[in-house]
């Protein structure tokens, strides 16, 4: 019996494994352009002047935060003559369940203009109030730049911050705020990771 | 004759989400629109009817000492497929589901149709099973999204979980009050027919 139920257990892996394979490339695919209609959600005030551009990729030194995706994928906006922003994503691994993942459109200024969660598994009707589907909370940071709060004030209330965490699921916009403050401080030390040009 | 007992039995009689209250968690908890119902009941439907098949099939093959793991093992790798082919085909529906496209391995009621039924009647019988059951909790997962859709544009307490339970225990309420009445019409039918009966029986004696 033992033997039997290893065959079931090799069984079904190969069946899931197959299907795995099947819905492999249509699954990237989705995402990609799930990916690319959040992109023009998110950068709308750009766009009024300016165009999403090919993403260009940024090798990153070692002592870049861990919220960055090594080599960086920068999505610059341009009109003519300029570029007006760009759009980079980021993630975090200290959320309840999973990374999350995050996509975040900057100005010139390094002013948020955009800021989603596109991807993440947090627990329904706590932690996944991040997501716009269900509350605006991811908009309270557009129109800030790292130089407007003191590094103290990048935090969730609970920390003494000056962003609300939800009743009962602090984890969450701790992990998206403090995610969000490593990513910003890094990109203000550190403005020409995302010039498109070299 | 067993077949139709079984579709009014997912159906009506003894329906999973109102009479039987199985995979209760889902039904609550993602019908707050249509759309997230239809999309989690048609993903239930596919992972029930295709693992009492499966079940059934091999419901020779186990004995007791592996029966559970196997069971939870099918049940497992279909809902893993389930989860890839909706990601694969409809990816906001994927996003708006989220956690509960997996948990879909956890409804009670998927293991309970293969503990009581599948695991002793043959493929046909168990199929069927698989999809009156799946039908009837889909339908439920419907009315109850498209009575909370309907009922948050005036009073958002619909919308948010609270609503869920009391919404279901009004549908639950409702089916209770046919089901009685309709037994009330049977039970008229049948003391009708006996009444004749004994005439008939009377007359040729």
């Amino acid at each position: 019996m033992t033997f039997r139920l290893a065959t079931f257990g090799l069984i079904t892996s190969l069946f899931v494994g197959v299907i795995y394979v099947i819905t492999k490339p249509l699954i990237i695919a989705a995402k990609e352009e799930a990916r690319l209609e959040q992109l023009y959600a998110l950068a709308e005030p750009l766009l009024l002047d300016g165009t999403i551009q090919t993403p260009v990729r940024k090798e990153l030194p070692s002592n870049a935060p861990t919220t960055l995706e090594r080599p960086l994928l920068v999505t610059p906006i341009a009109n003519s003559t300029n570029q007006i922003g760009s759009v980079i994503p980021f993630k975090s691994t200290e959320g309840y369940s999973g990374t999350i993942q995050l996509l975040i459109a900057l100005d010139q200024n390094q002013r948020v203009v955009g800021l989603r969660a596109i991807d993440h598994k947090e627990t329904p009707g706590l932690g996944d109030k991040i997501d716009t589907r269900k509350t605006d909370w991811i908009l309270s940071f557009n129109g800030l730049s790292y130089r407007d709060l003191s590094p103290d004030d990048w935090a969730v209330d609970k920390d003494g911050g000056r962003f609300d965490s939800f009743t009962g699921a602090t984890i969450t916009p701790r992990a998206v705020v403090n995610a969000l403050k490593d990513t910003l401080r890094y990109l203000d030390e550190n403005p020409e990771l995302l010039e498109a040009s070299q | 004759m067993k077949i139709v007992t079984l579709w009014l039995d997912g159906l009506w009689d003894r329906n999973p989400g109102l009479i039987q209250l199985l995979g209760l968690c889902p039904l609550l908890a993602v019908s707050n629109t249509v759309d997230n119902a239809i999309g989690l009941g048609l993903a239930t439907l596919f992972v029930l009817v295709l693992s009492n098949a499966s079940i059934s099939l091999i419901r020779n093959l186990v004995d007791d000492a592996i029966r559970l793991p196997v069971f939870v093992l099918v049940i497992a790798a279909l809902t893993t497929c389930a989860e890839l082919l909706v990601q694969a085909f409809d990816y906001p529906l994927y996003q708006s589901l989220g956690i509960f496209l997996p948990l879909i391995v956890t409804n009670c009621l998927i293991l309970g149709r293969a503990e009581a039924l599948a695991r002793r009647e043959p493929f046909f019988v168990s199929t069927m099973d698989g999809l009156a059951q799946g039908l009837g909790f889909l339908l439920v997962l419907v009315s109850l999204g498209a009575l909370r859709e309907w009922a948050s544009k005036t009073l958002i307490l619909a919308a948010l979980p609270p609503g869920a339970f009391i919404a279901l225990g009004l549908l639950v309420a409702l089916h209770q009050v046919i089901q009685s009445k309709l037994k009330h019409l049977r039970a008229k039918v049948i003391a009708n027919t006996k009444d004749r009966r004994v005439r008939t029986t009377g007359d040729i004696s």
